[in-house]
């Protein structure tokens, strides 16, 4: 019931959570009848960003922090209980929230299609379960980063580092073409930080090409892909937790 | 003891992510699949015919145009726009990933002239200061055949990913490596820029590096291509995706007419053999594990006039410099010259097979590490990978001459000044 409680909880926080949600829905609806794209992998790597990044920061924007700075933790925790707790299910909140974000998105996008056919939602699905994966890795970071960083500051801070990140990457790519030492970086950019290349990739089928394999789906890539993903979502989520312990103690005054 | 078991439970979790994170990582990361014999493909005749197709589409057509997207898993796509007509005129137009910068290639037989819209790129053997006054509005003309422009613009790292099919199909007909493909066998159907395409699969240098050709029922010609080349510890990989293929399309001559932008001057990059060690100092010593097992120090070679050569497995120029220096070694063997090979770039199974394969006896090193690379990036000025690189060492373990690739006159030379009679070109 207190799991049921908290979650619920994530949606009513701010009043702002469902303006967010619309916004973003008036979006995808906007670009699509202004671009009306013809192909899904347009209209899919704006979902990504759209609401694996943007939305994602949106919504856990002081998810934690904020409740701390201003006392309404208190409200929320009022008998003792394990500390990970508080920050599992405001994080199964938001991924919650992101994928009924994201099947409304789908559906919306499957009824403009059928007043604007222009066969461009095909693989959409794949492109959506990508998206609610990046959400998922930028919301437990952000949630993470929340515990100990008061107020929005968490997700204004991951904005920066994402530009920064992306801009590092492109820069590597041309300054340090072939030398050692990139690789080391890249990997690193590519692999630490939440997976929007590899997760591009898996969605656009881009994976099949550089595999060692023939055909242009590669399953072993894909599954990778995913299970990279999820497991570095889980791996901000164990940070989080431990944060969550740390910043909470057990003794009483 | 329920305490225990919890902890247990939670060990058991963490090792099962930390395999599978492992396992996810070792797959995206592109180097999966160690090279082994198995590999290397055997004929089949029914692909061979293929691929003999797709070679006389190219050499049949009087004109050919396409547009390409070519990328790998550590590199940004670039676009091509290519449009070749015999006999020998190539108009290509390139762009790195989102740029609207377009790079501009013409050559007519004579001549490969490059330009750039924007900055050029930025040499490895640049510094910053040389680079600035000739960074903008620059042109290179420089004589070539149109089987070198791929290899000029890989050349000046025009490209984030560069060609794989390379325009001197379409005008020679043939394959540059054809000589050394191992077998070609039939991959089955698969779709490809939405044509229904036969997969061949091309194997060359003993499966150092494959080929992956989608080839179009309706013309022959590729619509997607991936090659995969094994050097140590990772596979590289790059795919070429067409479309919009035109043959025999009207292309008018001026297409390919060139005149230098206006504002634009010319640009001489610069000599590669300008940056190796010059003849008279002192080659730097090192110690490098033998391919064959042990270690070799080059000091322990003073007294001999030393024959150094980077070489590489997939370089036709490097096998055929390999044997030149296989046939010299025999007749030397007990004189005055030492040969030593070195290797930092291919999987040690790889080498050893060729070197098996074609009886090489004289010692070879063969070392990937960063710290060899750097070696003989730094160390003997070697700022480009286009071997084969020789360095002749006098007996006083100074150097009498360095250049790159097969210079016929050079090495009798170089070997006569220092002190080594009789040398066969």
């Amino acid at each position: 019931m207190r799991a049921y409680e908290l979650i619920r909880e994530t949606y009513f926080r701010r009043s702002y959570i469902w303006i967010a949600h619309l916004s973003w829905l008036a979006v995808y609806g906007v670009f699509w009848w202004s671009f009306v794209p013809t192909k899904t992998e347009t209209t899919g790597k704006f979902i990504l960003v759209g609401s694996g990044l943007f939305l994602a920061l949106t919504l856990s924007a002081g998810i934690l922090g904020d409740d701390i700075a201003s006392g309404r933790i208190c409200v929320l925790v009022t008998k003792p209980f394990w500390t990970g707790k508080l920050y599992l299910f405001r994080w199964i909140g938001l991924s919650l929230q992101a994928a009924v974000h994201l099947l409304l998105t789908g559906i919306l996008l499957g009824v403009l299609d059928l007043l604007t056919p222009k066969n461009s939602i095909e693989g959409l699905g794949v492109w959506l379960l990508a998206s609610w994966l990046l959400f998922n890795a930028v919301a437990a970071l952000s949630t993470s980063l929340s515990v100990v960083i008061g107020r929005a500051f968490n997700s204004l801070l991951l904005l920066v580092v994402f530009v920064a990140g992306y801009l590092l990457m492109n820069a590597l790519m041309v300054l340090l073409r072939g030398e050692a030492g990139a690789g080391w970086l890249m990997a690193f950019v590519r692999y630490a930080w939440p997976p929007f290349e590899l997760l591009r990739k898996f969605a656009g089928g881009e994976y099949g090409p550089h595999a060692l394999t023939v055909g242009r789906f590669s399953l072993s890539h894909n599954v990778a892909c995913v299970v990279h993903s999820l497991i570095l979502t889980c791996v901000y989520g164990v940070v989080g937790v431990l944060l969550c312990r740390r910043q909470f103690s057990r003794v009483r005054d | 003891m329920q305490m225990r078991k919890k902890t247990n439970i939670w060990i058991v979790v963490t090792a099962a992510a930390v395999i599978v994170e492992v396992w996810a990582l070792y797959v995206l990361g592109a180097s999966a699949a160690r090279w082994r014999p198995a590999m290397i493909v055997a004929e089949e005749p029914a692909a061979r015919a293929l691929y003999e197709a797709m070679l006389d589409a190219a050499r049949d057509a009087e004109t050919l145009s396409y547009r390409s997207f070519c990328s790998g898993p550590d590199s940004g796509p670039s676009a091509y726009s290519v449009q070749l007509k015999k006999p020998n005129l190539v108009h290509v137009e390139m762009t790195n990933g989102l740029s609207t910068k377009v790079t501009m290639v013409l050559a007519d037989g004579d001549r490969v002239r490059i330009s750039w819209s924007g900055d050029r790129p930025f040499l490895k053997v640049d510094d910053f200061e040389r680079n600035e006054p000739t960074q903008s509005n620059v042109y290179v003309d420089m004589s070539g055949s149109p089987a070198d422009v791929a290899g000029q613009m890989a050349r000046l790292g025009v490209a984030w990913s560069d060609l794989v099919w390379s325009p001197s199909v379409f005008f020679s007909g043939a394959d540059e490596f054809e000589p050394y493909i191992d077998g070609i066998r039939l991959r089955g159907t698969n779709e490809a820029s939405g044509e229904e395409c036969d997969v061949i699969e091309v194997s060359y240098f003993k499966a150092q590096r494959m080929r992956h050709y989608w080839l179009s029922r309706k013309d022959h010609l590729p619509r997607r291509v991936k090659e995969i080349v094994r050097l140590a510890g990772q596979n590289h990989v790059i795919a070429e995706e067409w479309f919009r293929v035109e043959i025999d399309e009207r292309i008018s001559d001026e297409r390919f007419a060139w005149s230098p932008p206006e504002g634009f001057r010319a640009w001489e990059p610069p000599e590669l053999e300008d940056f190796l060690l010059k003849p008279g100092s002192d080659a730097p010593d090192f110690e490098l594990p033998s391919i064959s097992g042990g270690a070799i120090r080059l000091s322990d070679l003073r007294g001999k006039v030393v024959w150094l050569c980077l070489w590489q497995v997939g370089s036709p120029k490097c096998r055929a410099k390999m044997r030149y220096l296989r046939s010299l070694h025999e007749k030397t063997k007990d004189g005055p010259l030492a040969i030593l090979g070195v290797n930092v770039t291919d999987d040690r199974r790889i080498a050893q097979t060729f070197l098996r394969d074609e009886a090489i006896a004289f010692p070879c090193v063969l070392d990937s590490s960063e710290e060899a690379a750097k070696l003989f990036a730094q160390g003997y000025g070697m700022k480009s990978s286009d071997a084969p690189v020789n360095f002749i060492i006098g007996r006083d373990g100074k150097i009498v001459d360095a250049w790159y690739g097969q210079d016929p006159h050079r090495a009798p030379a170089a070997l006569q000044a220092a002190g080594v009679q009789d040398v066969d070109r």
